[in-house]
């Protein structure tokens, strides 16, 4: 196995582990979590995939965001929950968080950079926050076009049961 | 569709039995429902057809939803009457199993399973009834998730464990904190302190070359991942106001996690 599919492997084990970790963080039933597994390690693999075939950061967070939403969406008939719920959860690894935290501490760098410096750590600090502004922007359209090409449906919908208005 | 969260009914769920709740129960079963759903995370598109959904079920002829931030305001008609309600939104998490039991209870009523009045009391009752994982294993969770984004970052296996004691340790003080009602900023930076000077002083101890990744990973918690993303469906279907609302309010804890993180790597860095 070549170093390309060990650290594609890597990646979705990893974001498999930390989207089950925000699962139980955010509450969610213990029956979804193991597909929230499979959603983070998914998401990851394919954003991982599409950065090593050059794809910048937001535009490979848009495919794997979209991966993830369809995938959902599909195997929405064969669940309980609302895809929506596992697809989020799935795509919380993805949040760049880290690179915000980077783009506003090359920010505050700018308050103490000498004289010289202050274009080269404005700039970082922007470039930072426009890669978190693309990839979020990114993630969130992604989400939302699965469902807004084919709208949910009420999971498992019991077959109406009328009620008499007779007694 | 107009913008700023107002929307007509439009969502036609098939429903069961005949009309007859007072419009004013209605209305304050639909900002109950409303009002969770905000409270758990969820975005305005699921409020709005769940809203839309149980009115029609119950016999109203429209409803109009505006949802804010702190705030929903439904507007009900019934032939000649109409009722408008308002009602506050507390603060805003995510809970997971407490949306799915509110969106259980709408579906219930819609399909004339369960009484409106008997809906209200199951609907008052959810932030009690609500199962809840054991606070250790959230924690547990919380810090193995961190240290995860550690390894995703490119942080070494010398950092792993410091990062999931310290993140551990985070999730329980703002836990802690939040149940007490500190204010939420304050809470977003204290935790950001310790938990990047913990991960990073753990990391520094254990050899690991990697501390600015482990001090960054050791925050990532605090990231309100959900809350985001729901600012870009919220933009992305018409309701700009609530998502500009969600987004200062990101902004605002990205800054304070920013600021806790900034001092730890300042005494953890500067150190070396």
């Amino acid at each position: 196995m070549n170093s390309f599919w060990i650290h594609i492997i890597h990646q979705a084990v990893f974001g498999g582990i930390a989207s089950a970790g925000f699962g139980i963080l955010f509450n969610c039933p213990p029956r979804i979590i193991i597909h929230c597994i499979g959603s983070g390690a998914m998401a990851l693999a394919i954003r991982t995939g599409c950065q090593s075939a050059n794809l910048n950061l937001p535009e490979s967070a848009f495919f794997a965001a979209l991966g993830v939403a369809t995938a959902a969406r599909v195997l929405q008939p064969f669940q309980e929950t609302r895809g929506s719920i596992i697809a989020l959860v799935g795509t919380i690894p993805m949040v760049p968080g880290s690179t915000a935290a980077k783009g506003l501490t090359n920010l505050f760098a700018l308050l103490q950079a000498r004289p010289g410096d202050e274009i080269a750590a404005a700039t970082n600090g922007m470039r930072n926050l426009l890669e978190v502004t693309l990839t979020l922007a990114a993630i969130g359209t992604a989400l939302a076009i699965p469902q807004s090409i084919y709208p949910e449906a009420s999971p498992k919908a019991k077959p109406l049961r009328q009620k008499s208005s007779s007694p | 569709m107009p913008s700023d969260g107002t929307e007509e009914s439009r969502v036609q769920r098939s429903c069961a039995g005949p009309p007859g709740p007072p419009l004013s129960d209605v209305a304050h079963l639909s900002l109950s429902i409303g009002r969770l759903f905000m409270e758990f995370g969820e975005s305005a598109r699921i409020v709005h057809e769940e809203i839309f959904a149980l009115a029609h079920c119950l016999g109203c002829d429209s409803a109009e939803v505006y949802c804010q931030h702190a705030a929903i305001i439904v507007t009900l008609r019934r032939g000649e009457e109409f009722c408008v309600q308002m009602g506050k939104v507390g603060e805003h998490g995510v809970n997971l199993r407490g949306s799915e039991a509110v969106s259980d209870i709408a579906r219930r009523v819609s399909r004339g399973d369960l009484e409106y009045s008997q809906a209200q009391t199951e609907l008052d009752n959810i932030p009690r009834t609500t199962s809840f994982y054991p606070v250790w294993l959230v924690c547990l969770c919380t810090g193995l998730a961190c240290s995860a984004f550690g390894r995703l970052l490119g942080a070494d296996w010398l950092s792993f464990f410091p990062v999931l004691v310290a993140s551990g340790v985070g999730q329980w003080i703002r836990r802690t904190m939040l149940v007490r009602k500190k204010n939420l900023f304050i809470t977003t930076g204290i935790v950001s302190f310790v938990s990047a000077f913990l991960a990073g002083a753990g990391a520094r101890l254990s050899g690991s070359s990697h501390l600015e990744i482990a001090t960054v990973s050791a925050v990532l918690l605090l990231v309100p991942g959900v809350a985001v993303l729901n600012i870009q469906t919220d933009v992305i279907e018409g309701k700009p106001n609530l998502s500009a609302a969600r987004g200062l309010r990101v902004i605002y804890i990205l800054l304070f996690m920013t600021l806790g993180l900034v001092a730890a790597q300042a005494l953890i860095l500067r150190a070396i």
